[in-house]
């Protein structure tokens, strides 16, 4: 289905640009300080696994400029565990109680102390005296599985109960198949690493508390500070500004609850902002995965079973029992069985991070596909074009099923909105010249001298959006010279959604967008939004808003009509004009409509739009992906280098290119971080992360890759709003398969990531002896 | 607390600073001007980039009390008369940014290299905000906004 649209399909520049390039945008470490506001700073284990013995905090207490100290001792919450509702138990940003006796990792929170600035509050850390009783520490998965291993934290085992999806009859799906192909995959550690550093402000007022941080999350966060602190929802706001790139990181954070319980102590506003150490060794990591995988395929290439059993390590917090999947349904087959287990170490907390879920499980699938399809010795991209997930296809692994069944106690069945997987893959495939560059398995292709080059593509999927992110609340308020107001909860963190959501507004509305205001960021005025991750933005958050955005024109197309004494549903809005349809010179500028007082009521109208719409589960709408890289290896150097790389998606339709692609090329950013240099290396002694800033923990910058050539496939989704589904966290999912089939073709060796010259050198060493 | 007098975007600004307070820190916390951001305060992101006499600086790495006596230039400061840069201009029209936080120190190192070379190659570009990290990946849409400044500054 094609439509004809005025705003859509155009890349407008951000609504929040001119705030960002004059700096007048104020992320919250940004914001300017509150009267008597103080600083806070946090102590912090050196140990992996402690329990604090002793602590003394007088001498900090006392120091002149401190107005205050809390540790454990103060039992902010009791045993109550933070985390996000009302998924309580089972959530995965849970973590103990927010300052706890029994420190469970290094750079666990010991004290919190607030002054009249950071100096003197540094000075007063030094100041407390704590004697640690050392506790056994796990930082292996599965040295943390056995039965003998230690306890990781006082208040749940080790491994959480598995959640398991199976489909068909696996066993008899091995039996069918001709070949069975088994791999085992771990990755290393990602962290988000944000330029931007977490900060947050606190500030009560009698029993009422304001919260200014950075997030995307603003609901979850009142929700949990109504949880922690025994508040009504009435008494908790939250101000959101945008975050300076979040990619997971900015949800519910312990520190923000710090910020919070210091305050209420120091009975003045406080501000908490994070080093950058502690941004990245204190709040979250992608969870690391390790991933068995089993396929069963038929001579001809046909997938007929495939069974995935996936470790998460969530580290010393984070209660993760599910990785957000649905890349084990990428490929359709009879016989399925998935499982994932959720395990704890000592380690930093792990969680979700952009393409979470997808991206480790489908590194593992896609390599085990591409060994599937050299077993049998046919073309990868012939193999996946056989056996991809196509439209209409059952999500056995859904997470809304796991929902409905922990919620509801059903069972329901799932469809897939919309595939573009095909046009993907093989589009994709001609873009990168594939017919030409592919010589076969394990076969570069080409060798000039010491340079090795060779191609490999992979495929992903990602959700956009799950409902049970909740219901969405939108309203749009005309003003009088026609221009809007648009509240959203949508969480701006570079992705533009509050631009993109305004297009679908000015669309419906037939206005620029630049008539369209969007306000954001305050729990007390906007409505329930969904938190903003899992690309749901587009495919969820944008059918409340131009629902509200059909509301709020029924309403000018009603006061038109009058006006014009014509049927509402003969005129139409273009241009900020309403006029009659057919005889466009009978019409009355928006504008003017807004301003002119009606007869009846000697006022002019107030047109207000909205619209609360809950997301219904059984179709699901998943962006697809298929991406191509070309690596040359340098075998002196053993170093490897990206040639040129193809990302072809399926977002649906794109409401503007330009925030399309550069989602797409940041998702390639950070996903061949992953695959080379990204890794928070953990000491094997002490558990504590030993590059914690970006000089030692290096990501891309502007001088170390090609451009990626970036493409869409031309995909309609019926059920996400003007034929849109969600693009934001699916970009990564592919490339590091992408590249390591690369590498496998150009060298014959599969590596787990990152993919170092150290790993590439001893590979080709080996295969000279 | 040590006096000094920093001259920032044309203006005095009289300031109490203690001898290790960086020139970050004094910017944004005692001047008010947050559009200049601090990353890492370690010099390995390049958002806190400033002008110092027109050479492009990480003022984290800066100490106030040695920043006085020159001519600092931060991101609030490059419009004129309320017409933004043609950097701030191509930044906005080619989506040079995402989450923006990296954008202020971006613009100001192109800014320094358009004003010694209104005729850079890309790789020129890439080497004058090499420096420089931007987490949302968006090299290629910043590139393109300085070029585009640059083709601009060349016209006028």
């Amino acid at each position: 289905m094609t439509m004809e649209t005025s705003v859509i399909g155009k890349s407008l520049p951000l609504l929040d640009a001119y705030e960002k390039v004059t700096g007048r945008l104020k992320f919250a470490g940004d914001m300017p300080p509150l009267q008597r506001m103080h600083h806070a700073k946090v102590l912090r284990s050196p140990y992996a696994h402690a329990k604090v013995a002793h602590i003394d905090t007088s001498a900090a207490e006392a120091l002149s400029g401190v107005s205050a100290v809390i540790t454990y001792k103060d039992d902010i919450t009791g045993n109550k565990k933070t985390c996000n509702s009302p998924w309580q138990d089972f959530s995965f940003n849970f973590r103990g109680p927010m300052i706890s006796q029994e420190v469970c990792y290094v750079g666990d929170e010991v004290a919190v102390v607030s002054a009249v600035d950071e100096d003197v509050a540094k000075e007063a850390l030094q100041l407390i005296e704590v004697e640690y009783e050392e506790l056994p520490a796990v930082f292996d998965m599965e040295e943390s599985m056995k039965p003998d291993a230690p306890q990781v934290h006082p208040w749940g085992p080790n491994v959480l109960d598995p959640s398991v999806f199976e489909w068909g009859d696996i066993e008899q799906g091995f039996k069918e198949a001709d070949y069975i192909i088994e791999n085992r995959i771990t990755l290393g550690n990602q962290q988000h690493a944000p330029l931007d550093r977490n900060a947050c402000t606190a500030h009560w007022e009698g029993d009422r508390v304001s919260l200014w941080t950075s997030t995307q999350a603003l609901f979850w966060i009142r929700d949990a500070v109504t949880e922690f602190f025994e508040l009504s929802p009435s008494k908790v706001r939250v101000y959101s500004s945008p975050t300076g790139g979040s990619f997971g990181l900015w949800w519910g954070n312990n520190f923000m609850f710090l910020a919070i319980a210091i305050a209420r102590k120091a009975r003045r506003p406080v501000r908490l902002i994070l080093t950058r150490d502690e941004v990245q060794t204190t709040v979250k990591r992608r969870e690391r995965p390790l991933i068995d995988v089993k396929i069963g395929i038929k001579k001809d290439g046909t997938m007929v079973s495939q069974s995935f059993r996936h470790l998460m390590d969530n580290g010393a917090y984070g209660n993760k029992f599910d990785p957000y999947q649905s890349v084990a349904d990428i490929y359709t087959t009879p016989h399925g069985r998935a499982e994932f287990i959720g395990v704890s170490t000592n380690l930093l907390p792990a969680g979700c991070m952009r393409g979470v879920g997808d991206l480790t499980l489908a590194y593992a699938i896609e390599q085990t596909v591409d060994m599937a399809a050299e077993k049998i010795d046919m073309d990868p991209v012939e193999f996946r074009l056989k056996n991809h997930w196509k439209t209409g296809d059952i999500c056995h692994t859904s997470q809304e099923v796991l929902f409905a069944k922990l919620l509801f106690n059903k069972e329901p069945e799932v469809s897939l909105t919309s595939s573009g997987l095909a046009e993907c893959i093989q589009k994709g495939a001609d873009k990168m010249g594939w017919k030409e560059k592919w010589k076969g398995w394990g076969k570069p292709s080409s060798v000039d001298g010491y340079k090795i080059r060779g191609v490999g593509m992979g495929i992903s999927t990602h959700i956009s959006g799950l409902a049970f992110f909740g219901f969405n609340g939108i309203t749009i308020k005309v003003n009088p010279d026609g221009t809007m107001a648009l509240t959203t909860g949508i969480g701006r963190m570079g992705q533009g959604g509050d631009t993109t959501q305004a297009m679908v507004a000015a669309e419906v509305l037939g206005v620029e967008l630049e008539d369209i205001n969007v306000i954001d960021g305050d729990t007390e005025v906007v409505g329930h939004t969904m938190v903003t991750f899992g690309s749901n933005g587009m495919h969820m958050v944008a059918r409340a808003t131009k629902a509200a955005a059909e509301h709020a024109r029924e309403q000018l197309l009603e006061f038109a009509a009058q006006e014009l004494e014509a049927n509402p549903e003969d005129l139409d809005i273009k241009h900020r004009r309403i006029f009659v349809k057919g005889s466009e010179d009978i019409g009355i500028e928006l504008k003017e409509l807004m301003s002119k007082p009606i007869y009846e009521y000697l006022s002019a109208p107030e047109v207000i739009g909205s619209a609360s719409k809950g997301v219904e589960f059984h179709k699901a709408g998943k962006m697809m992906i298929a991406d191509f890289a070309e690596v040359e290896i340098d075998t002196r150097t053993a170093q490897m280098k990206l040639i040129k790389f193809v990302a072809y998606h399926d977002s649906g339709t794109i409401v503007n290119p330009a925030i399309c692609e550069n989602q797409v090329a940041g998702g390639y950013y950070q996903s061949m971080g992953l695959c080379t240099t990204e890794n928070l290396i953990f000491d094997e002694e002490t558990g504590a992360i030993l590059n914690p800033n970006f000089m030692d923990y290096k990501i891309m910058g502007p001088l170390d890759m090609p451009d990626p050539d970036i493409y869409f496939a031309e995909v309609y989704d019926e059920d996400g709003p003007f034929g849109a589904k969600g693009i934001g966290e699916g970009v990564t999912c592919a490339v590091p398969i992408a590249v390591a089939n690369a590498v496998y073709n150009a060298i014959g060796v599969r590596f787990d990531l990152p993919i170092t010259p150290e790993k590439i050198l001893q590979a080709l060493k080996s295969k000279v002896h | 607390m040590i006096p000094i007098c920093l001259k920032v975007n044309g203006e005095d600004c009289p300031v109490q600073v203690k001898a290790h307070w960086s020139l970050a820190f004094v910017l944004r916390e005692k001047i008010g001007l947050t559009g200049t951001k601090t990353g890492c305060e370690m010099g390995t992101c390049g958002s806190c980039t400033i002008l110092l006499d027109g050479k492009p600086i990480f003022c984290c790495l800066k100490m106030a009390v040695d920043a006085e006596g020159h001519e600092l230039t931060t991101i609030e400061g490059i419009e004129n008369d309320g017409v933004l840069h043609p950097l701030q201009q191509t930044f906005i029209d080619g989506h040079g940014m995402q989450c923006g936080y990296c954008t202020p120190g971006m613009i100001i190192a192109a800014k320094a290299l358009l004003e010694g070379n209104s005729n850079p190659s890309e790789h020129e570009v890439r080497l004058a905000i090499g420096g420089h990290l931007c987490r949302c990946g968006t090299y290629v849409r910043i590139v393109k906004s300085i070029m585009d400044a640059a083709e601009i500054v060349r016209n006028t």
